[in-house]
């Protein structure tokens, strides 16, 4: 496959990605706020994980609401708003539209024709969280178009690929707020750190799989177990990087980048939740974003800017 | 009065729209209306969009579709077919002769300044062998209709012809849309353009290829007007569409980057102008091309589909040249003729010309896409007085021709449904055999009485129907 192809294929998907979990974030903040929390302590974790905090503080200055969502949703200044990501989710997705299935160009295209219509006004009418469950859906069907439509070649994963490796971005990402002092024992926290632990459970739809899976309450430790170690976990950390490695070993074996994710993905599975978290989960997940990118960069280097 | 295709010489229904017209009469009066809305629906959700130049926020335009077919009958299709075969295979030959011994210049058939003074002659390709000596694999020739035997050439299109997406997505939309209508009717297909196509370009592979020939599709890329159709091209033909900078040349190869490595390309339809091709060869500020690229075609290494420097044949200068070089050539008579044209440096012709300016169509020799034009029977006195004026100071760069009365076709428009001027373009594919299939894309004005079917002047598509021998 042609190089270029890759890259585009590579960076529609973690767009489209990164646009639903931006979606995801903002929802539960929205949900916190409205069960009665403190606009700041809400609405602060969302600018946290999409970055930019401090683009936002120069044109917004408070964390208000009204503000982070039309920062994170609708403002084109913002690279990381839903609006960029999906734009560029579509400009990849038009430069390959003679290798993606018609239905995934299709889908990709009328989301993005249809999110261009949306203002302030109409995002008001249709609620946020209504907005955030269209996003969600959204994203889901590209990704059910893309498995049930797509020839299992290269092109399959490099869509793949990029789905993942910005998944396990942001999971990190989400699990960095609030994670300083937190340990592998850490399981008694305050009312309001308990609030918090739930929101992160609720907003990559695993609440109601902590409850089937344990009998305790929300912890942090449980949480941080459940996203980081458990591979029935669709968006754990170790699933992402078992799911990176091994299309990474499908593509080509031999390259660095493959050697780095498969050292990644056994640092998790071989790993032990207390020595990992030995330093903190604060330590774990700036060092864990570190060395994603730098796989990320490598994956690059590799495939997608041959010459 | 313009020819109504619909009608029949005693004022009824011409045969190929009778089953049509039956059915459009039980169909409900709100159906058309809707069936076009739910198109442009449709249309838009698939992207095929003209890209508007220099919006950076995608603001495409939709090309207007119109829901009623432009219906021939097999008869009327098999002169098209055949007069468009015949045209392709001299300008084919014409191109070859040009580039190698001049034959037709030295019998004095063609001006020798019409062609090596002309702007599009590439003295580059002069002496050099291309597989199987085929220039033009892909021609667009527009083609007119003014009464029920009377079709006319007006222009060969040799460079890179567009459209043809639009006949195919035209025909798809129509199958969605009006499926009981191809019950009744047997409508000959067109969707193995891209089969025939891909089967084309592989047969023109360069001596240099070794196994399977290796096809892609060059486009300038996402920005440019004609971008859906060569994503949808280099899709249907399961090829990769590349655009410069994926390719490079080496060792006088043409290659790919790929995620594996560098991988050969045998064949190049490209979609760039011969200006755009090299940067090395041709303009030096192009970025969309590949360094180095004519000297790998003038070595064997690669096939570009078309040629370089087959814009010499579709000029207007050269145009008129054409039923003379069928004869040249295949030596055979013209099945179909060009519009009658007059050329300004003879002198008894310009007189005339002179003399009737108020009903003549007069166009630049090289001019294109309307410009430098004067349509005499829509222009003011002194549109007219000045563009005499232009034409005394140099007679040699203008041709004039009648105002055709193109042929008309049932229309939707906003009152219900009225005849409009319509032209079509066959594409005409050549590589081991030159074929096409029945139809092409029928472009029809939508103003009311205008003769002007381009899309960027409010031009709009239609399917065409070339129905099967036993419906007439």
């Amino acid at each position: 496959m042609l190089s270029r192809t890759a890259d585009h294929l590579y960076w529609m998907s973690r767009n489209i990605e990164r646009a639903e979990n931006i979606a995801r974030f903002l929802d539960v903040a929205n949900r916190l706020s409205l069960s009665g929390g403190n606009a700041r302590d809400c609405w602060q974790p969302a600018l946290t994980i999409t970055g930019g905090t401090e683009a936002y503080q120069e044109r917004h200055g408070q964390v208000v609401a009204v503000s982070v969502i039309s920062w994170a949703v609708l403002d084109p200044a913002n690279p990381s708003s839903i609006y960029s990501c999906l734009r560029i989710a579509r400009e990849n997705a038009h430069a390959v539209r003679s290798v993606i299935p018609t239905e995934l160009w299709e889908i990709i295209n009328s989301t993005w024709l249809e999110l261009k219509n949306i203002d302030g006004h109409r995002l008001r009418e249709q609620g946020l969280t209504g907005f955030c469950e269209w996003i969600k859906e959204r994203s889901h069907t590209v990704r059910g178009a893309t498995h049930s439509t797509m020839l299992r070649d290269e092109a399959f994963w490099f869509v793949r690929l990029g789905t993942f490796l910005e998944r396990s971005d942001n999971t990190a990402r989400l699990l960095g707020v609030r994670s300083e002092g937190v340990t592998a024992d850490t399981r008694v926290v305050s009312a309001s750190a308990q609030l918090h632990w739930a929101a992160v459970l609720k907003s990559v739809s695993a609440y109601k799989s902590y409850r089937a899976l344990t009998r305790d309450d929300v912890s942090p430790a449980g949480v941080a177990d459940m996203l980081i170690m458990n591979p029935a976990m669709p968006r754990s950390l170790h699933t992402c990087m078992d799911t990176v490695s091994t299309i990474l070993e499908r593509i080509s074996p031999t390259a660095e980048c493959t050697r780095m994710a498969g050292a990644a993905y056994a640092r998790l599975h071989y790993g032990k939740l207390s020595e990992l978290l030995a330093n903190g989960l604060d330590k774990f997940v700036s060092q864990f974003i570190l060395d994603n990118n730098a796989l990320g960069t490598e994956i690059h280097e590799d495939f997608l800017m041959s010459s | 009065m313009a020819f109504d295709e619909m009608k029949a010489p005693d004022g009824g229904v011409s045969s190929p729209y009778r089953a049509y017209e039956k059915w459009l009469l039980s169909a409900a009066p709100d159906l058309l209306p809707r069936k076009h809305e739910q198109a442009d629906e449709l249309f838009r959700r698939i992207g095929i969009t003209f890209n508007v130049y220099g919006d950076q926020d995608g603001t495409e335009r939709l090309i207007p579709f119109d829901p009623i077919p432009r219906i021939l009958t097999s008869k009327e299709w098999r002169r098209v077919h055949d007069g468009c075969i015949q045209r392709v295979k001299a300008l084919n030959a014409f191109i070859h002769d040009i580039y190698h011994g001049q034959e037709i210049l030295k019998a004095g058939i063609v001006p020798a300044e019409h062609v090596l003074g002309n702007d599009s002659y590439r003295p580059e390709m002069q002496g050099i062998d291309i597989a199987r000596d085929v220039y033009v694999q892909i021609a667009g020739v527009d083609v007119v209709r003014t009464g029920a035997d009377e079709f006319y050439v007006l222009e060969d299109n040799l460079r890179t012809p567009s459209g043809v997406s639009y006949m195919l997505e035209d025909r798809a939309m129509m199958m969605r849309l009006f499926p009981d209508l191809f019950a009744l009717h047997r409508v000959r297909p067109v969707d193995h353009y891209p089969d025939l196509l891909l089967k084309a370009l592989r047969s023109v592979a360069p001596p240099a290829c070794d196994g399977e020939p290796c096809v892609v599709v060059l486009t300038p890329g996402y920005y440019n007007s004609a971008y859906f159709e060569h994503a949808f091209l280099a899709e249907q033909m399961g090829v990769e569409l590349v655009e410069g900078r994926d390719l490079f040349v080496d060792d006088g190869l043409v290659w790919m980057r790929t995620t594996r490595g560098p991988k050969r390309v045998d064949v190049i339809y490209r979609r760039i102008d011969d200006d755009f091709l090299d940067p090395r060869a041709f303009r030096s500020d192009s970025t969309l091309g590949v360094a180095g690229l004519l000297s790998a075609y003038a070595k064997g290494g690669v096939t570009l589909a078309n040629a370089i420097g087959t814009g010499v044949a579709d000029d207007k200068s050269t145009y008129i040249h054409v039923p003379e070089m069928i004869k040249f050539y295949l030596g055979e008579e013209p099945i179909l003729p060009n519009v009658p044209t007059w050329r300004l440096e003879r002198e008894d012709e310009r007189k005339y010309v002179l003399e009737h300016l108020s009903a003549l169509v007069v166009k630049e020799v090289h001019g294109s896409g309307g410009y430098g034009m004067l349509v005499g029977p829509t222009s003011t006195k002194e549109q007219i007085e000045t563009f005499r004026a232009k034409i005394l100071a140099n007679p040699g760069n203008y041709i004039a021709q009648p105002t055709l009365a193109l042929s008309t076709c049932p229309t939707l428009v906003d009152k219900g449904i009225a005849p409009r001027h319509v032209d079509l373009r066959p594409f005409v594919l050549s590589g081991e055999t030159t074929t096409l299939v029945p139809g092409g894309l029928t472009r029809v004005a939508l103003k009311e009485g205008s003769l002007v079917v381009n899309s960027s002047q409010g031009g709009g598509t239609k399917d065409t129907w070339v129905l099967e021998d036993d419906e007439c």
